[in-house]
């Protein structure tokens, strides 16, 4: 289901991803799943009640890890806050909406840290964390095309969207993308689903690419 | 011999060891691993720290929070997952996510926030285990600190109410507890017949849900309908906690006696596997009894028969 992964793409870390349908507006990953299984598409009927479980748990890892370090490392480190994060987040707000703005989700990113334990971590611990779950990952998929064989599931439109948003959104230092690819056959599967779902001769509309 | 290791933790009650999640977690790994604990029990003297518990001190290392406890111990060579592949650590990982986004929500809910648990069952028990003044204040601190958690990981649009993110918070443990029933399934442990990192987490979360008793149990009866998981935490209570059902080891066991501990576990099990399996054997599909050759079948007989299903 190339709109799951479409819309998953259009996300910036920590953004919420959407979907319009007719009237209605369905947004964040988990409602639009649902929303497009009452539709009649699913992409994980084929698999048994026990898979199904291992799917809903390397999902919650995925975003119990990859997420937090994301949002850690656009609100948290101070470098990429102050030279990147800061001046993107404020940009269509006029002055001071723009400062004001940004500091406010600075805030409210902490207070979110803090809250899940993650507010004494320094930079090198979450890297670590973020190796620690591309490691879990690799492992999983293993060499599998997708990390249920042959099908895409949630699963992989999910762990896409992360990887690519952390391959290609340039930041200060580029320690989270090297982390990322260590692995190669992350790095194939990341490759796979752009040449796949994305690409010239592919159903997708953005252009786009690795590095 | 690695430095004596001294865990101080809440206490236990119900027939638990210990009450707390995170305490229960890192002594149902310490007794997997075989590491040797001394554990000292927050009791409600001005000796020690409250916050920050369960906290492991060795010689001159101290470390707090349950994955960190369990990686110190995993370097001291203390190891529950030695024969674990490299796919099965990874299951580790994203199942314990599952239980920290999924579970721990609800069950936070359930001893905190809750006013009906919180004031008859959770603020006693925790009061009298701190000193006057702290008994005060702490347990309002703790409670607030729960629901400030469940709020800020939980409470985002397209919430706007707190009785909407609780609705939602117990529909999501529900499901986690399904999952959690599918994945162990017959087994014994979640990977095989040795307990792992997993089985701890899963134990530490479980175990005071089922056993507290509680005035608004709505978790816990669903809970008690999955009969796997309550086997699975009886099964750990009298393997791994029997020997000290009101509390927990006394402290400085020498090696003899933690051998002759493994052999008694290892033969306890093995005695229960054979109790399942004969389980197992009673309970597999009986053929249909078979009637009297001197009865001749009906037409309508003969295919009720032959459509007789073969498994449960």
């Amino acid at each position: 289901m190339s709109l799951v992964a479409e819309a998953l793409v259009s996300q910036v870390a920590g953004k919420v991803p959407f979907i319009h349908v007719g009237n209605q507006v369905v947004s964040e990953l988990g409602p639009i799943v649902q929303f497009v299984k009452a539709k009649g598409h699913s992409l994980s009927d084929g698999l048994d009640e026990v898979q199904k479980a291992e799917m809903k748990a390397y999902m919650e890892l995925v975003n119990n890890m990859l997420l937090t370090a994301e949002l850690y490392l656009q609100w948290c480190d101070e470098a990429t806050v102050g030279e990147i994060t800061h001046s993107r987040y404020g940009f269509p707000y006029p002055w001071p909406l723009n400062h004001i703005l940004a500091y406010q989700k600075q805030w409210e990113v902490k207070r979110k840290m803090k809250a899940i334990g993650w507010g004494n971590k320094t930079l090198d611990q979450v890297l670590e964390d973020v190796d620690q779950c591309c490691q879990a990952l690799s492992q999983r998929l293993g060499t599998q095309p997708y990390f249920f064989n042959k099908q895409p599931t949630e699963l992989d439109a999910l762990v896409f969207g992360h990887l690519f948003t952390i391959l290609t959104t340039q930041l200060t230092n580029d320690e989270l993308s090297e982390k990322v690819k260590n692995y190669s056959n992350l790095l194939a599967f990341c490759r796979r689903i752009e040449q796949n779902y994305f690409g010239e001769n592919g159903k997708g509309r953005i252009p786009l690419r690795l590095a | 011999m690695a430095a004596p290791l001294e865990l101080r933790c809440w206490g236990g009650g119900w027939g638990l060891p210990s009450v707390h999640s995170e305490s229960l977690v890192v002594l149902a790994y310490a007794k997997f691993s075989g590491a040797p604990l001394k554990v000292s029990v927050i009791d409600n003297t001005w000796r020690g720290s409250r916050g920050d518990v369960p906290i492991l001190t060795s010689e001159d290392n101290t470390v707090s929070q349950p994955a960190k406890i369990l990686n110190f111990l995993r370097k001291q060579k203390y190891n529950a997952d030695y024969q674990l592949s490299a796919k099965q650590g990874a299951d580790t990982l994203a199942y314990i996510a599952l239980l920290e986004e999924k579970l721990l929500p609800a069950v936070l809910h359930t001893f905190w926030v809750e006013n009906d648990n919180y004031f008859t069952v959770t603020k006693p028990w925790f009061a009298s285990r701190i000193p006057f003044p702290l008994s005060l204040i702490l347990p309002g601190r703790m409670s607030k600190r729960a629901l400030n958690r469940i709020l800020i990981t939980k409470g985002e649009p397209p919430f706007f109410h707190l009785k909407e993110v609780e609705a939602q918070i117990y529909r999501d443990a529900k499901e986690c507890l399904n999952l959690l029933s599918n994945r162990l399934g017959t087994s014994q442990f979640f990977f095989g017949n040795m307990p792992t990192t997993l089985d701890a987490y899963v134990f530490g979360f479980l175990a005071p849900l089922y056993k507290v008793c509680f005035p608004k149990v709505q978790l816990q009866e669903h809970l008690k309908q999955l009969s796997n998981l309550c086997r699975f935490c009886d099964d750990i209570l009298s393997c791994y906690f029997r020997l000290s059902f009101a509390g927990f080891s006394p402290a400085g066991q020498d090696t003899i006696d933690a051998n002759l501990q493994k052999l008694t576990q290892l033969v306890n099990k093995e005695s229960n596997l054979i109790e399942k399996m004969d389980d197992n054997l009673r309970q597999s599909p009986q053929l249909p009894p078979r009637k009297l050759p001197t009865l001749k079948l009906t037409k309508a007989d003969e295919e009720s028969n032959s459509f007789q299903p073969l498994s449960p």
